[in-house]
């Protein structure tokens, strides 16, 4: 497998840590991984980096997850790269306006490496 | 429509205030992030020179907020735990770890009342350490404290409700 160049934008740096964690031990491996702390940050990586895989948090100050989400797709920035939302919301509502904004998947946080395997890999294979 | 949802969470208010709910959050948020096995412990804590509280607020059809509180040796071992790193003070990391363990406790138990999942938000976490200070909160509508341990460490989470519309 090439290396996957992943972009992960939370505001916690222990939840940056976490997921990358999560996503090598999905088997993720070889994966650069660029991290950002906002939606503001995190375009910004966009802007400068060829980006494979984007997880994204929702609750964040600054940007949230959400108008990240809507901003790179109205800046068509990383087209057609799979975008994996991973927040403690967890309604159909918050589910079906990430989907809205973009987003291919949804993982809720506490996760499992299992659910991160389950719900990144196939996006990552399928892209 | 928002009508019937209003009335359906104050008729849900004994789910709201399961006090199953907050233990089920506990065993899974630090089962699935620590993977480590909680149970119910004594509330207060045993006095450390140095505390640490983080605090999520609810916003919408409910308004109040999820408070953990631990020790200082408490936190570094939670922090640890996340992190795979060992800590011998209360650092940045450690008080991350715990507003982000904070949130979780918060979003999962939230999550246990379909009502409060949809229409119930979350703030972002605040975190405070220090010594000799008290967290008020006038008349609230209902609160829930529970203490818990996990190995030798003790912290408690308290969720308190001081709006239900």
């Amino acid at each position: 497998m090439s290396e996957i160049r992943t972009l992960i934008v939370d505001d916690s740096s222990v939840m940056r840590k976490i997921v990358e964690r999560a996503l090598r031990q999905a088997g993720l491996d070889p994966m650069v991984v660029h991290e950002a702390g906002s939606g503001i940050e995190g375009l910004e990586v966009l802007k400068a980096k060829q980006i494979d895989l984007i997880l994204s948090d929702i609750n964040m100050p600054s940007m949230d997850g959400l108008e990240f989400l809507r901003q790179l797709r109205a800046q068509n920035l990383a087209p057609g790269v799979p975008v994996v939302m991973i927040t403690t919301e967890s309604s159909e509502e918050h589910v079906r306006q990430a989907i809205q904004a973009g987003a291919q998947g949804y993982i809720r946080k506490p996760f499992t490496a299992e659910q991160v395997k389950e719900r990144v890999l196939p996006l990552v294979h399928a892209a | 429509m928002e009508r019937a949802m209003t009335q359906s969470l104050r008729g849900s208010v004994h789910l709201v205030s399961d006090p199953r709910n907050l233990d089920a959050s506990v065993i899974e948020v630090f089962h699935l992030m620590l993977g480590v096995r909680t149970e119910r412990g004594p509330v207060p804590l045993t006095v450390e020179p140095e505390s640490v509280t983080a605090v999520v607020g609810f916003g919408g059809v409910m308004s109040g907020a999820c408070v953990f509180r631990s020790g200082g040796s408490a936190a570094m071992k939670i922090a640890a735990h996340m992190t795979g790193m060992d800590f011998s003070e209360i650092d940045d990391t450690v008080k991350d770890a715990i507003g982000e363990i904070c949130n979780m406790l918060a979003g999962s138990w939230k999550g246990k009342v379909p009502e409060l999942a949809a229409n119930c938000g979350l703030s972002v976490p605040a975190v405070i350490t220090g010594r000799d200070y008290k967290l008020h909160v006038q008349a609230p509508e209902f609160r829930l404290q529970h203490g818990f341990k996990f190995d030798d460490a003790s912290f408690d989470v308290t969720i308190i409700c001081d709006g239900l519309q």
